[in-house]
């Protein structure tokens, strides 16, 4: 069956079982590898990514539910390379990856919080983004968020 | 080292073997004589003496440096320099995200004169870099590496300069080497350009090493070398990697301890659109797909009936690991601290610990693509040990290891995980019978319930007071399963060694300066694997003896950093460094101001394999609720390579640190392990994340190493703090206030 949607801004189309998990319709079917498996059961995170604006666990939403609306993956995150979006250039600022794994489900979620919650306290943020790292990477996702957001405040106002 | 290709063979023919590093070799061959000691003819020899020659090597291998078992010091295998004279390293420990690319980076760019930019680092694959046989683990990757890559990056700077001598007809004190390029007067060649003249190479011996006062990188806070790939979300772990029509697979393995196929329906998965096969052999099933969705959803329809031939329960698995059970092994006796114990049983204060079986649940399932061809294979894995892996792979396929070709990827996270239990020989076996690639990775129910585990651990600590309130005598006993040992011995070696002290009784023995003090593992085997996790042994350990050290304090009316100070006196240079450690502890957690109202104070130290980590914690305790709001953490390294990088690894030791002692632990019930995802196994998150400082103290000889000892301490200072809230002082792990 033939679903349509729309990633990172391209139009797409998959002939796919409905049912198939968005997380491997996008790593699999799409070769976009940025979105990780980590525990199958939207318990972890790790495959965060956006569906209409909203952050979704991919590994639990099956494709169907996909169909004619807007995917962003990390990939289509930050308009180029050079150009980062507030979230990726503040986990590079703040240093916040260790081995990386989760980073990805990690930044869409916060990429996302940014965007409601434009100046968010740690209770906003511990509150809303459950997503697990082994690492030991929280202090620094914390600390990276709230550098986000100053760097999209300060961004919007130089528009 | 030129791109197009590495003249080794000119090296070979026309070079005497190159000059090794001496200092590096004399150090491995002092680690295979303590395997010789056991291992070798001798053994039949000393047997009848076996208790005191097994605290011995207990000994020697707890203040061993581990280095490396590295196959060749060759710069040729190390460097390649590429045509835009970039200089790649190929590594021989691998990236899990304790940041050693970096540090290696920083190590190669100080001898080479290099910018740092201009050095790439990659893993060395097994048929053309280098291989550490020892794989990448308990914490050594900088200290057994820290003069090796320098003095193979020095004696690479000289070949060029060599070589560059040699193209322009002067000698070789003419020519000097910075910023990737080659002067001699007015000329100038880049590394790139003089590599690719060079036919003949001259390694020349090894070239002395620049002084630390002429450090440029070492010591300075250095960004990450892979910071922009991941935040970019490149594909650069071993699940991400792909090849030319590769299928996926999924094997179905028991959830039950030993549980065996009685019946098994496979009717419904082969019938399932994109499974090309399913394949049994024997206890081995796995379903091949064209995608690893529809892998996993036939591998699901897969009926089978479980034969078990015995319903574990947790209470068979503590009462197995239990003092007094199994092979005793002493590890330390000094004075008479047994004699002491036991004649004063009354007046003895006795506590017991325990502590969990874990799992480490890191972020990327464990898995292997593999590629078997005609008599080759091509593993692509990201593992902590590939050289086990080409072994695994070769003995399983029936071939000799020089036709197995293992590339490392990036590690999504690795904590002793990547050591045991890695499916690669499996797939190889699958990609053999389907005569494609395949891709074959756990799902995280695999991951928990058929991968290998931190033992679980209990402890018996008792000590003669004095009258006068001295310590007169400790002893530690402690009970686990095995781990490395068994893989690196053999039955036979297990024998001999009776215990685990290199990883599961790290850090057993009593550090502090009583005259009378022993430490006893108590030795049995569990019926899963149990294996290396972040600091195992010197987790545990450190749990119980600084759980037992702070009770003390207590019992002695004493202040813990106050007793400590004087458990750790003397003039020699552990003693200074201890005491240093406590005394900035002290400092820089406002030790003796009046705690804040309402929390709970608590510290802890250890010595980890020359590291010496402490820290004091805060907690509050609200109904029932342990919250750790403040941690003061110091790390006491030798010389820190990457400050940066050193303060990471604490930060990541005191949130796993805390994820153990609030949340983890794994339970065995009815014939299985009790966890099957992370509903079952709650993990630290955000709102676990306490205010942190962490500081550095450092010495002037070599790095000691940064990964696992900062979580030593961090349990025990909890638990510590607990009891200052509470007055219930929690033995066992994770910690509950009842």
């Amino acid at each position: 069956m033939n679903i349509n949607f729309t990633i990172n801004g391209t139009k797409t189309s998959v002939d796919v079982d409905p049912a198939m998990p968005l997380l491997w319709v996008v790593r699999d079917e799409l070769g976009l590898k940025g979105t990780k498996y980590g525990c199958g059961k939207a318990l972890c995170g790790a495959c965060t990514l956006h569906v209409d604006g909203e952050a979704t666990r991919s590994c639990s939403y099956p494709v169907s539910e996909a169909a004619g609306k807007n995917i962003t993956t990390l990939e289509g995150l930050s308009p180029s390379e050079e150009k980062l979006h507030p979230i990726q250039q503040a986990w590079i600022d703040e240093q916040v990856p260790q081995c990386g794994y989760c980073q990805p489900g990690f930044m869409m979620a916060a990429a996302k919080l940014i965007k409601d919650i434009p100046n968010p306290t740690d209770d906003d943020i511990t509150a809303n983004i459950s997503n697990i790292c082994r690492c030991g990477t929280q202090p620094r996702i914390i600390k990276a968020i709230k550098r986000a957001a100053e760097i999209q405040r300060t961004s919007s106002a130089t528009l | 080292m030129a791109s197009k290709k590495t003249p080794q063979d000119q090296l070979n023919s026309e070079q005497p073997h190159p000059e090794q590093p001496q200092k590096k070799s004399l150090t491995r061959r002092r680690f295979l004589q303590v395997g010789g000691i056991v291992l070798g003819g001798a053994m039949i020899a000393i047997y009848p003496g076996r208790v005191p020659m097994r605290r011995a090597a207990a000994q020697t291998v707890e203040n061993l440096d581990f280095p490396a078992s590295i196959s060749s010091y060759r710069p040729d295998f190390w460097f390649e320099v590429l045509p835009d004279n970039t200089i790649v390293l190929k590594s021989p420990k691998v990236e899990m995200g304790q940041g050693i690319f970096t540090g290696y980076a920083m190590l190669a760019a100080e001898e080479l004169e290099v910018p740092l930019s201009q050095i790439k680092v990659e893993h060395a694959a097994t048929s053309t870099g280098v291989i550490d046989s020892l794989g990448t683990g308990g914490s050594t990757s900088t200290s057994s590496m820290f003069t090796p890559i320098r003095e193979v990056a020095a004696t690479m700077r000289e070949m060029l300069k060599t070589a560059a001598a040699k193209e322009w007809g002067v000698d070789v004190s003419a020519v000097t080497a910075s910023n990737g390029s080659i002067t001699s007067g007015s000329r100038t060649i880049t590394y790139a350009d003089i590599a690719q003249k060079t036919k003949q190479w001259d390694i020349p011996k090894t070239p002395a090493l620049k002084p630390a006062s002429a450090f440029k990188y070492v010591g300075k806070d250095t960004k990450r070398v892979d910071l922009k790939p991941k935040v970019m979300g490149k594909p650069l772990f071993g699940i991400d990697q792909t090849m030319p029509s590769m299928l996926h697979a999924v094997i179905v393995e028991s959830p039950y301890i030993d549980g065996t196929i009685k019946t098994i329906k496979t009717q419904e998965a082969e019938k399932m659109q994109g499974v090309e096969r399913v394949i049994r052999d024997g206890e081995f099933v796995a379903v091949v797909a064209k995608s690893r969705y529809a892998a996993e959803t036939a591998a699901r329809a897969i009926e089978i009936e479980w034969n078990v031939p015995k319903k574990w329960q947790q209470t068979d698995i503590e009462s197995i690991v239990t003092v007094g059970k199994g092979t005793e092994v002493e590890v330390q006796n000094e004075g008479s601290a047994k004699s002491i114990i036991e004649k004063n049983s009354d007046g003895v204060f006795k506590q017991e610990y325990r502590t969990p079986l874990g799992a480490h649940a890191q972020m990327e399932p464990n898995g292997s693509i593999a590629h078997v061809e005609k008599d080759k294979a091509t593993i692509v894995i990201g593992t902590q040990a590939p050289s086990l892996i080409r072994d695994q792979v070769a003995k399983a396929l029936g071939i000799d290891t020089e036709k197995v070709e293992v590339r490392t990827a990036y590690l999504g996270g690795g904590f002793g995980r990547r050591y045991a239990k890695m499916n690669a020989a499996d797939a190889a076996k699958i990609s053999k019978i389907v005569g494609k690639p395949v891709s074959v990775f756990n799902t995280r129910e695999q991951e928990f319930q058929n991968s290998m585990y931190r033992p679980n651990t209990h402890h018996v600590l008792q000590a003669k007071i004095t009258s006068d309130g001295s310590i007169e005598a400790i002893t530690h006993d402690q009970a686990t399963p095995d781990m490395i040992i068994e893989g690196m011995a053999g039955e036979l070696g297990m024998t001999v060694f009776g215990a685990d002290f290199i990883s599961a009784g790290h850090g057993a023995s009593i550090i502090y300066n009583t005259t009378n003090r022993a430490a006893t593992l108590w030795h049995n085997k569990l019926p899963f694997t149990t294996g290396i996790w972040r600091g195992v042994g010197i987790f545990a350990n450190t749990f119980a003896i600084e759980s037992f050290i702070n009770e003390l304090a207590h019992k002695l009316g004493k202040d813990p950093i106050a007793l400590r100070l004087e458990l750790v006196a003397g003039n020699e240079k552990i003693n200074k460094r201890y005491i240093k450690t406590l005394e900035t502890l002290a400092e820089k957690s406002a030790w003796k101001l009046p705690k804040t109202h309402g929390t709970g104070r608590g510290m802890a130290l250890a010595n980890d394999r020359k590291t010496i980590a402490a820290a004091a914690v805060e907690v509050i305790v609200t109904d029932g609720v342990i919250r750790v709001h403040k941690v003061t953490h110091v790390l006491d390294v030798g010389i820190a390579v990457n400050p940066e990088g050193i303060r990471m690894q604490m930060e990541g030791c005191v949130m796993m640190g805390i994820s153990a002692s609030l949340y983890e632990g794994l339970q065995v019930k009815d014939g299985q392990i009790g966890a099957s995802n992370f509903h079952e196994y709650p993990v630290a998150t955000l709102r676990d994340a306490p205010e942190i400082q962490t500081f550095i103290l450092e010495g002037d000889d070599v790095p000691y190493g940064v990964g696992e000892p900062p979580i030593a301490p961090i349990a025990p200072a909890i638990a510590a703090a607990v009891f200052d809230a509470t007055g219930v002082m929690p033995r066992s792990l994770p910690l509950k206030v009842a």
